[in-house]
């Protein structure tokens, strides 16, 4: 290793990204507009639910009883109607999610002390999204039949609704959220997308970096010259690791001040976990790019490599205790699963480094592994 | 008859003709190349396919957005039958109970070290303050570092307390607990549809598929035209007897065909097969949609093609196109919860109709004459799109 050629690649690497002004402003704005963009609009609450309330019954009870919908936040009535004409197609076209149908008979049924039917039909497309809706429906419902019940109770033993109510619920549930007590769904999307983003960014930069020279066969300069592999990949690498650390550092601002995610561990410590899973994701470009001997290719495998399994296998949509056994062990393949424990340690749950330690070690044996191949496949050689 | 007038007559019709045949004959020729430069290049290729198959099947299988086995820690002061029984409600698929601890701190530490997702704390003489009867409280908390996730297992949480509870306290009341079914209250009757068991791999490996399509139908052509700018290769398609717009059509029809083809694979190899999936639509309509789509899509990738001097450049413009266009497609966010500005931008997002149109199409059912407006919507916008990215890169490139 050489010095003097090292920083002779990392110029000439930088000169060339800084006069490229658009790919060099590009390099800073999409990070950042990807995490205003998902951190403003990427929301997994289910609320405002269009649905279509049908009353066959029309009645006072049956009018109450629609009310528990129509005035919850979580429904927004698209139409409330008599007849079931048309529900099918509004279904179809996904104009409305859900259809409540109180048949004849509700309130005649329930007054005379006997159960009364509701027809919930739920749109089952998106199965999150049709599971939640049934959740609110089993609580509006709960709900109204305790109420009933209870005046069923207080008729029959002769005390007052409220005790009667009271008497029904002798357990009182507290619920107590930890490190997001108001549920907040940006505080744990804000870290969470500073580790997505990462795990694309860095990857794209460095296998384009490398392959254009390939393409353009610019790197015939480096194959005759005596800058060894080494040099080449470290020079090489230097500029784009160093451009997604300052990114990094802008996305950590942005979710940690714009967006008030809070942050309650070491930032010492948080800034070298993400030197290190930047240099991992980085590797995975510098592999990317032994492969690919075009741009195009490169661009599709990095992407197509990186984020899917960073959006599915990395515990930011589902914790990984609950994803099947092949997926588990593809999370445990990539790296953004272990700086995604890290991030949220960081931020939501303040633990330091001795809770955090074993993802340190891997994502530093990850940056290893990496490289080695990296130099183990770049060869100053082409076969072909 | 004159033999020469009716040779004239043919040789007229033949210049007549000439144009459109030598017109016909470059732009298979040109097609002809894009396909070979594609499938040449093998890396490529590698993962297109790749994306088609094995990324839509990793997407379908193994992930759920659904509590599943959440990890349930417990501190059980009481040690009664009643703390006991009310355990056992939390049983699989939804928890997992992994054991009683001995300390509050204990059931902390879990918690923080991300080893328990519920923590359930009973405190003592729970049966006795049932008996009593008098209310009594007991604790959960819950790891919110994902608050979907979070409020899932809450609710869950509250149901089986509540139910509980309920029975409880109808026993002492002595109404046995199988009664209830006779007694006044609401049973729902639910139906789901389109996905009755809400299996998740339906809904993920459609909409990756989707995705997929996206994704290559804005790169595939923007690279396609970029790298010739590049490589320099465009020189001789400029001074080739060429328009540009010869030039470009076979670039978007090659890279259609590329994706409806990619497609099908994807429908019969992998979605059919591997998840189940019923087509309950007409997978021509389907194939109709996705080939309007590629041809929107082809318009966003000519705009960012004809603004960027190299692909390094495309790549990163192609990312900030495709960031609002997948986020805006409304199946992660839907349109009712996002703010008017937002909603607006759905409704301009040639995805929004795609999505639609093709859960509708695969999963509803659903056929032309119930989709007609969403297909009128995504062909018009397909049409102003793909003009703009035609005038952006005539001006561009002449």
């Amino acid at each position: 290793m050489n010095l003097v050629r090292i920083s002779a690649i990392l110029i000439k690497e930088t000169r060339e990204i800084v006069r490229d002004r658009l790919f060099f402003s590009l390099a800073f704005i999409v990070p950042t507009v990807l995490m205003l963009l998902f951190g403003y609009g990427l929301s997994f609450d289910v609320e405002h639910i269009p649905f279509v309330l049908v009353d066959r019954d029309n009645s006072a009870l049956s009018r109450d009883y629609s009310h528990r919908f129509i005035d919850s936040r979580y429904f927004e009535l698209h139409r409330y109607s008599q007849t079931e004409d048309g529900l099918e197609t509004e279904l179809i076209r996904n104009e409305i999610r859900a259809a409540i149908i109180i048949p004849e008979h509700f309130e005649r049924d329930l007054l005379a002390g006997r159960p009364a039917h509701v027809q919930t039909l739920i749109d089952g497309t998106f199965p999150f999204r049709a599971r939640t809706t049934l959740g609110y429906v089993t609580a509006i419902n709960a709900a109204a039949t305790m109420e009933v019940i209870a005046t069923y109770i207080s008729e029959q033993q002769g005390i007052s609704r409220a005790d009667a109510a009271k008497s029904l619920q002798p357990i009182q549930f507290n619920v107590r959220y930890l490190y997001n007590q108001s549920l907040k769904s940006i505080w744990s999307l804000a870290p969470n997308l500073l580790m997505l983003i990462l795990m694309i960014s860095p990857p794209f930069l460095t296998a384009l970096g490398v392959v254009r020279e390939v393409e353009r066969g610019s790197i015939y300069n480096i194959y005759s010259s005596t800058v060894t592999r080494g040099e080449f990949l470290v020079g090489k690498l230097l500029p784009y690791v160093g451009i997604s650390f300052l990114n990094g550092i802008i996305l950590w601002l942005l979710a940690a001040r714009w967006f008030g995610a809070p942050f309650k561990g070491s930032i010492v410590f948080f800034l070298f976990a993400m030197t290190l899973y930047v240099i991992c994701t980085a590797g995975i470009g510098l592999v990317v790019s032994v492969f690919a001997h075009t741009q195009i290719a490169a661009m599709t495998a990095t992407t197509i490599l990186t984020v899917v399994p960073a959006v599915l296998y990395s515990g930011v949509l589902i914790p990984i205790a609950s994803l099947t056994h092949g997926g588990q062990i593809l999370a445990h393949l990539i790296p953004a699963m272990y700086f995604t424990d890290i991030v949220l340690g960081c931020f939501l749950k303040g633990v330091g480094i001795s809770a955090l330690r074993i993802d340190v070690i891997v994502l530093a044996g990850y940056a290893t592994v990496l490289f080695t191949a990296g130099y183990l496949l770049f060869t100053k050689r082409p076969s072909s | 008859m004159n033999p020469t007038m009716i040779d004239r007559k043919t040789i007229d019709e033949t210049a007549m003709l000439r144009p459109l045949i030598l017109r016909c004959r470059s732009l298979q020729a040109m097609i002809v190349k894009e396909l070979l430069q594609l499938f040449r290049d093998y890396v490529l290729l590698f993962f297109v396919v790749y994306a088609f198959t094995a990324d839509v099947y990793w997407a379908g299988s193994g992930v759920t957005l659904s509590l599943n086995q959440a990890a349930l820690s417990i501190h059980d002061e009481d040690r009664s039958t009643a703390s006991r029984q009310l355990i056992d409600g939390f049983h699989p698929p939804y928890f997992k109970n992994i054991g009683e601890v001995g300390d509050l701190r204990d059931g902390t530490q879990l918690l923080d070290a991300g080893q328990a997702t519920l923590f359930f704390n009973i405190p003592p003489e729970f049966q006795k303050s049932l008996a009593a009867p008098r209310q009594t409280e007991v604790q959960m908390q819950v790891d919110a570092t994902n608050s979907v996730l979070g409020l899932l297992a809450s609710t869950y949480a509250t149901q089986i307390v509540t139910s509980y509870g309920l029975n409880e306290s109808l026993t002492r009341n002595g109404i046995s607990p199988n009664r209830i079914q006779t007694l006044p209250g609401i049973v729902d009757d639910r139906r789901v549809w389109f996905n009755p068991n809400q299996t998740d791999s339906w809904f993920m490996s459609i909409t990756e598929l989707l995705n997929i399509v996206t994704v290559l139908a804005i790169l595939l052509p923007a690279a396609a035209m970029v790298r010739e700018k590049e490589k320099g290769t465009i020189e001789q398609l400029i001074v080739s007897p060429l328009s540009p717009l010869e030039i470009m059509f076979p670039k978007v029809i090659a890279m259609t065909a590329v994706i409806v083809a990619g497609t099908a694979v994807c429908l019969f190899a992998v979605i059919r097969p591997l998840f189940h999936v019923p087509f309950r639509g007409s997978l021509l309509l389907f194939f109709f949609v996705t080939t309007i789509y590629s041809w929107t899509s082809a318009g966003i990738g000519l705009f960012v093609a004809s603004i960027s001097r190299n692909l390094a450049q495309a790549s990163m413009l192609v990312i900030l196109m495709l960031a609002p266009i997948l986020f805006l497609s409304g199946v992660w966010t839907p349109p009712e919860i996002l703010p008017a500005w937002l909603r607006l931008g759905m409704y301009v997002s040639p995805m929004h109709y795609y999505i639609d149109l093709s859960l509708g199409i695969l999963l509803k059912g659903a056929d032309w004459q119930i989709l007609w407006k969403q297909i009128v919507a995504l062909s018009s916008l397909g049409i102003v799109v793909f003009a703009a990215g035609l005038w952006s890169f005539r001006r561009n490139f002449q």
